[in-house]
């Protein structure tokens, strides 16, 4: 498995498309670069409320949020959610949030 | 790269790669398509790959161990060999030998297969995609190196391919470059089956050196037995999920419905991909609004793997395949449900109505129904009323190649659509000679390293091209929805992912959805406005 290094040193294990391998490994700090990996220059507080509702939901039910539940809960429309994220909610917005990746039939 | 045809001797070739797909190799679009300029399918960098193999076409969705020294090649082509001789006895082949060895002898090489396959037609017809490149391949060397005198006789036989690890490696590779859709079965005068050619090809590789895709094999199968289901979901997560969907009911359509789990004794058992649940809950919701304003008694389970209803095991490995199924007959049978109903998904389809017979035995001989055929009684003969004039766009249908061609169930989801879409036009061709969206097999649930490129570019062209041709030039220009109905959780995941990189619901208002979205957007009963057509 590939390794994403970041902040002068720090490194943790990804997988090829670059979704971190352990989630309990997650921090902010890590969160911003790996955002720059999906075409989001700066963490915004919209991007937050996005990144934060995908990880609670991951801790509480192992695995990500039905996309039309993420955007009741957080009151963007899934094309908002599209201008934060680029490549989308389940690949940028999970990978920011430290998610590992989708699988199934999703 | 020489454009000289590559040969099937060059499939054991010490070269980098037997085949690059060029943008220009690929047949163009139709309107208003003509000039779209596809990217090029991307480079995986050494330092992505890692030692694995990629020397068939450059592009990646198997990870294929390159051996380091002489003992791990040696004993690669060994595992193979010995294999490959399992699949050809009885008592190692209890599921496909008997097709599987009319396929190898029957063949009488008139290429019909390649006529007939997508993926070689839209792949500018590369030689390695011929359906016949790599059953030939198989069929020479199980006649050099599994006949009593080959090796001696190869020469003059046209056996003359050289088994080496190149050979080995290509050929897994090769076994992911067919979608299964077995069109090219349909075609043949001789009965003669490349689809399952390809498939017993998957399986030796992972019943026999532990080689398939992680999205079907770790993450498919293998999840699934132990979380409950291949999307990852849990019991819990699935009572959050559906508290979501009936809140999400009420919502859309004013009704208050209580989605029903693990009821005793049901007529009916309906089994959905839990696709559905993440990607597309209005469909859950839609089944959930026709049964109970149909007043069926049904029921849904709550138990491991019984709220999946996928058997990725079809695609790639009989053990897999018979863990899951016998799960699905143990629960129903546990529910003791009068019949079970098979949801919008073509491989389950074929998993547990076809395939899994020989599993649905004796205490479990469970009635098995699609669908469809359940959905058509009701609509047909009136338990639920419809106003055709709320579907009033232009609608064409997708035929999933499970539920189609391989299990011939053409004429229960047309009566549907005829009945209550009056803008619905067929696709040419369809029914059983339809094109697969390019994502079957599990191709459509592959996302990494390239292959999304050639899954789009290659697989799937064929289908975008069939979308773009099913409306009319001023229904494309005029920029009305239209509706691509596509009852299958895989096919849909291709199409949203085809019509995304083809940019198609911006540029011609393309959107696709299942077939129970169509019907509750015509109940009579249902507020109107099912139907959001937004893109998701």
């Amino acid at each position: 498995m590939p390794w994403f290094e970041y902040d002068d040193g720090k490194k943790v294990e990804v997988d090829e498309d670059g979704f971190i391998q352990n989630p309990e490994e997650w921090n902010k700090e890590l969160a911003i670069e790996l955002a720059k990996t999906e075409g989001v220059e700066e963490m915004t507080e919209d991007h937050w409320k996005v990144a934060n509702y995908l990880r609670d939901y991951y801790l509480e039910f192992g695995i990500a949020p039905m996309i039309r539940k993420l955007c009741k809960q957080t009151g963007f429309t899934l094309k908002q959610i599209y201008e934060l994220y680029p490549s989308g909610p389940a690949k940028g917005g999970c990978k920011v949030a430290g998610l590992p990746k989708p699988t199934g039939c999703v | 790269m020489s454009k000289r045809p590559t040969k099937l001797k060059d499939i054991s070739k010490n070269t980098e790669r037997l085949h690059t797909i060029l943008s220009g190799d690929l047949p163009p679009l139709p309107y208003p398509y003509e000039d779209w300029e596809d990217k090029p399918i991307s480079e995986i960098p050494e330092s992505k790959r890692k030692g694995k193999d990629i020397s068939l076409d450059g592009v990646m969705n198997l990870s294929v161990p390159i051996p380091k020294t002489e003992g791990e090649k040696a004993e690669m082509v060994a595992k193979f060999l010995s294999g490959l001789r399992k699949l050809l006895t009885q008592e190692n082949n209890w599921t496909f030998l008997e097709p599987f060895l009319l396929s190898l002898d029957n063949c009488v090489k008139c290429n019909t297969c390649s006529e007939a396959c997508p993926i070689f037609e839209m792949s500018g017809r590369a030689e390695i995609y011929r359906p016949l490149f790599r059953s030939d391949i198989l069929r020479r060397i199980i006649k050099k190196y599994l006949s009593p005198t080959g090796k001696l006789t190869a020469k003059f036989t046209g056996a003359d391919i050289d088994l080496n690890w190149e050979t080995v490696a290509r050929l897994a590779q090769l076994s992911y470059r067919c979608t299964l859709c077995r069109r090219c079965a349909q075609a043949c005068p001789m009965g003669v089956d490349n689809g399952l050619i390809t498939r017993e090809i998957r399986k030796l590789f992972s019943q026999e050196l532990g080689i398939a895709p992680a999205e079907l094999h770790k993450e498919g199968t293998v999840k699934q037995l132990s979380t409950g289901s291949s999307t990852g979901i849990s019991p819990v997560a699935l009572m959050d999920l559906f508290e979501f969907m009936e809140e999400d009911i009420t919502d859309r359509t004013g009704m208050n419905i209580k989605i029903p789990f693990d009821k005793p004794n049901a007529d009916i058992l309906l089994l959905h991909n839990a696709g559905e649940f993440l990607s597309w809950p209005e469909n859950i919701e839609a089944f959930a609004i026709i049964f109970e304003m149909a007043g069926i008694n049904w029921t849904l389970s709550s138990e491991l793997v019984g709220y999946d209803s996928v058997n990725y095991g079809l695609f790639y490995d009989d053990i897999q395949l018979a863990r899951v199924t016998l799960k699905h007959a143990e629960i129903a049978k546990k529910l003791g449900v009068k019949k079970v109903v098979i949801g919008e998904c073509g491989h389950a389809h074929k998993a547990i109505m076809a395939i899994g017979d020989r599993i649905w035995l004796d205490g479990v001989n469970i009635p098995r129904e699609s669908c469809f055929a359940t959905l058509e009684d009701l609509i047909l003969n009136e338990r639920i009323m419809i106003d055709p004039e709320r579907n009033n766009f232009p609608v064409t249908l997708h035929d999933p190649c499970n539920i189609t061609r391989s299990m011939g169930i053409i004429q229960p989801q047309r009566n549907i659509i005829k009945k209550i879409c009056p803008q619905f036009r067929e696709m040419t061709p369809h029914g059983v000679n339809n094109y697969c969206c390019g994502g079957g097999s599990g191709f459509a649930i592959m996302q990494s390293n390239n292959f999304p490129d050639w899954r789009y570019q290659v697989s799937g062209r064929k289908k975008f091209a069939q979308l773009l041709n099913a409306f009319t030039k001023e229904e494309i220009d005029s920029k009305t929805n239209k509706y691509v109905c596509a009852p299958c959780s895989n096919c849909k995941g291709q199409i949203r992912d085809l019509l995304t990189y083809y940019d198609a619901w911006d540029k011609v208002r393309l959107l696709y959805g299942g077939l129970v979205e169509l019907i509750v957007n015509g109940m009579t009963d249902v507020r109107e406005g099912f139907l959001e057509w937004e893109f998701h």
